[in-house]
């Protein structure tokens, strides 16, 4: 290999066809005479624009456009040389650091020789070990192309925003997993919202035998094993269930803050006497009938009780699994919209409450999809206010542009799968830990279970991964017509 | 098929590179033409332009042609080293197929120049013509010279080996110039005749002219295809004209090209001849389609210049320099390079 060129922090290698090097790749240029090397990555692999190659390619076919038959009697054996010549390609590599005295600086200012510059294959084991990407709390997350295992340290993802998106069917749920069960499996308190029950089952191996993790999992499935009592609620979430979950108007708001407190001083705050005081309350028509709607949203919902007996206390659960390390599941399946928001709602304010007064030390959030169930406003708060809190957020979607660009650009990590659509690549490289063209272009050509992992994670180093096989019982399947039909 | 002088090629072109193990040279690629240096005394060309028509005969007749190509591919400290290579081309069946023959490479130096040329023209042609003498080319005349022994073998095994076809030779079919002996060209003639062939050249260029004009730019508006004769070209001695000269304008775009046809076959078979060629081949600006594939066959891309200068550094571990263009060091932006100077 050679170095050809180099603008800004791209670098351009010309590579032989029996130097074999892939998109993703990592390369080392070292300057013996500068006592430094760069570190590349393969973005693209081109064909080199050899001078000739067209005339090559067209004298093959004569006007009548089918291919001229033909011997050469080549005795010196110069066609392989040619060949080898024509199928130079020319690697367009993105330069991610430079090694100088056993340390790893983020600068690509300086030029390396192209004469003198050796250049060679950097395996993964090795950069990950130059660029301490393993460290004390190890996970692993797949096998690279080198058949090395791309390990990374759970505490990088401690304190960070995470973002998993990929194209439909790629694997993003069950690195979701992946990820969820190993930072279980180190004590974390780790709250799932799971759109499509696909969480509930991992306390089971594939073979439905109880595992490791059977006792840190809880699944709680809004209105059968997870309800609130009224009584215990506190006015703050329910206002917030009202207000941004069943869009309640301020001034009704306000009637209902008031009745709440009133019932409450009485030591009467039931789901009866709410409807009871709705239906009694002296104001304007408008008013009552926007109560008495909110209150039967909530009723139907049937995740409120009045018995005590029967409600799950969250507090307790989340309390639980601060002390052992454990896992809520909210199962939201089956779950109608406004359902959804308002347990959403519920457990996100029950959160904040549990972090902000210190009785939880902090939670790890998966949300899958989360623009079906999360109000506008709370992308904000989850990625700027609640990380404070403590609350660290993993995202999953398989449509990037649902999550906002502003929660891109605080992106600490991304987990990204393949996407061949020019929009979603777009958009996922608006994040500020990502550059543009390693995204498109790696992306792009990504296998099935393959990901790109870019971030904090692998310490700004792309690194490109097969997801490794869990055993769980994931449930994760889509069901299918037509399977074992033949 | 006697292949005598493709294997002197190759033994020569090894022993050639030999010699120039561990030197440098310098990248230079320049590619050569075959330039016709003859003296011709064109006061008495006449050019009759009462169009002979072509009447396209579509009796399936072979066609074949050849060409050669010859390129310079770097200098040593001690000579130039040169590529060559040939090819053929013919068409049959309604297809066309070809054989390539190189390249073959060569360092030609003032010490070894004699040997390699006399050792080739000895491996095919002196053992019928005994009382030639060698006449050694200069350095620079050297990669045409080496490249018109290719091309005269090729024409002979085409001849022999053709029967009732059309042969189609690239310049024209003047003889007795150092590089076509008159024996020579007059043996390939006699082979092709022999076996019912018709020997057909054809001139890109031509600096033949009557009243002032090139013979190639007075052209009626008649009907196409048709062929223009001419008459009384003197050529001085020992040039010797072997071919009747015609103008031929195959298609109805506005070129034509110096046609060259044995001389010793009869006129009409002549007219014929053009005819089976029009009837049985195809024609891109009016030239010959298995012509024009044996140029572009042979000639050398950019991309196999590259691949041989790699073949000599990688084979014969020539280390490649590069010497400055004295042009440009001298002279700058005005300095435009040896080929143009």
């Amino acid at each position: 290999m050679k170095l050809y060129k180099k603008e800004g922090n791209i670098v351009q290698i010309l590579c032989f066809p029996t130097e074999n090097a892939e998109k993703g790749d990592y390369l080392m240029i070292e300057d013996s005479e500068a006592g430094k090397a760069l570190i590349a990555q393969v973005i693209d692999v081109q064909f080199a624009a050899i001078p000739g190659v067209l005339e090559e390619l067209l004298r093959t076919l004569p006007d009548g456009g089918e291919p001229i038959q033909g011997e050469d009697i080549d005795p010196m054996e110069i066609a392989p040389h040619i060949t080898y010549i024509q199928d130079a390609s020319l690697l367009i590599c993105k330069i991610r650091a430079t090694f100088q005295n056993d340390v790893l600086s983020p600068s690509s200012s300086w030029l390396p020789s192209r004469s003198q510059s050796l250049i060679r294959k950097l395996s993964i084991p090795l950069l990950l070990r130059l660029a301490n990407v393993e460290g004390k709390l190890p996970i692993i997350l797949g096998g690279t192309k080198d058949a090395s295992l791309l390990t990374i340290d759970a505490s990088t993802i401690d304190g960070t925003l995470n973002i998993i998106t990929g194209k439909k069917g790629c694997g993003k749920s069950h690195l979701s997993k992946l990820l969820m069960v190993s930072l279980l499996g180190y004590g974390a308190t780790v709250v799932v919202f799971d759109l499509n029950g696909e969480y509930s089952s991992l306390g089971f191996s594939a073979d439905g035998k109880r595992n490791m993790y059977f006792d840190k999992i809880h699944a709680l499935t809004p209105s059968q094993n997870f309800k609130v009592a009224v009584n215990q609620l506190h006015l703050n979430v329910v206002m917030g269930i009202l207000i941004h979950a069943l869009h309640l108007p301020g001034t009704s708001a306000r009637e209902f803050r008031r009745m709440w407190k009133q019932l409450k001083d009485k030591g009467n705050l039931t789901l009866s006497s709410l409807g009871e005081a709705i239906r009694n309350l002296n104001c304007n028509q408008h008013v009552r009938d926007a109560l008495s709607s909110r209150y039967h949203s909530l009723v139907n919902s049937g995740f409120f009780t009045d018995t005590p007996a029967e409600a799950t206390l969250l507090e307790e659960c989340l309390l639980k699994a601060n002390d052992k390390g454990g896992a809520l599941i909210v199962n939201l399946k089956n779950t109608s919209t406004i359902d959804r928001q308002i347990v959403v709602e519920y457990v996100l304010g029950k959160l904040v409450d549990s972090l902000s007064s210190w009785k939880l030390k902090a939670a790890f959030l998966f949300a899958e999809e989360a623009h079906l169930y999360l109000r506008e406003t709370y992308w904000d708060d989850i990625v700027t206010r609640m990380r404070h809190f403590g609350l660290f957020t993993t995202f999953v979607t398989n449509q990037p542009d649902t999550i906002r660009e502003n929660i891109y650009r605080q992106a600490d990590n991304i987990f990204l799968f393949n996407f061949t659509n020019e929009h979603d690549l777009d958009v996922v490289s608006r994040a500020a830990r990502v550059d543009a063209e390693t995204v498109r272009s790696i992306a792009r050509d990504l296998p099935p279970h393959h990901c790109l992992t870019l971030g904090r994670v692998v310490h700004d180093f792309p690194i490109v991964a097969r997801v490794r096989t869990l055993d769980l019982k994931t449930m994760g399947e889509t069901r299918l017509f037509f399977k074992n039909m033949n | 098929m006697d292949t005598t002088l493709p294997q002197r090629f190759l033994e020569q072109s090894v022993h050639s590179l030999k010699q120039v193990q561990q030197q440098t040279f310098q990248l230079n690629q320049q590619p050569f033409h075959q330039l016709n240096t003859y003296d011709q005394d064109p006061a008495n060309l006449q050019l009759n332009r009462t169009p002979i028509q072509i009447k396209p005969n579509h009796q399936e007749t072979t066609i074949a042609a050849i060409d050669t190509s010859t390129i310079k591919i770097g200098e040593t400290s001690t000579g130039i080293i040169v590529a060559i290579r040939g090819a053929t081309v013919w068409k049959q069946n309604r297809g066309y197929r070809y054989t390539r023959l190189g390249p073959f490479i060569f360092h030609i130096t003032e010490e070894n120049k004699k040997e390699v040329y006399n050792t080739l023209e000895r491996a095919y042609f002196t053992t019928r013509y005994e009382t030639s003498h060698f006449y050694t080319p200069s350095l620079l005349q050297m990669p045409t010279r080496l490249a018109s022994l290719l091309e005269r073998w090729l024409q002979t095994m085409i001849a022999k080996t053709v029967t009732n076809g059309l042969i189609l030779l690239d310049g024209s079919l003047t003889s007795g110039t150092i590089d076509t002996p008159v024996y020579r060209m007059k043996d390939i003639l006699d082979l092709a005749r022999k076996n019912q062939n018709v020997i057909l050249a054809f001139s890109k260029v031509t600096t033949l002219r009557t009243n002032g004009y090139l013979i190639t730019d007075q052209l009626p508006s008649s009907e196409t295809p048709y062929l223009l004769e001419t008459s009384g070209l003197g050529l001085r001695p020992p040039t010797v004209l072997l071919g009747e000269i015609y103008v031929a304008r195959l298609g109805k775009s506005n070129y034509a090209f110096r046609l060259d046809i044995d001389k010793e076959i009869e006129a009409q078979k002549r007219v014929e001849a053009v005819e089976r060629l029009v009837g049985n081949d195809l024609y891109n600006q009016n030239y010959p389609e298995t012509l024009r594939l044996s140029h572009i066959l042979c000639t050398f891309t950019a991309n196999e210049v590259l691949a041989m200068q790699h073949f000599i550094t990688r084979k014969h571990g020539i280390r490649i320099i590069n010497r400055p263009d004295m042009h440009r060091l001298l002279f700058g932006l005005f300095g435009k390079g040896e080929i143009c100077a």
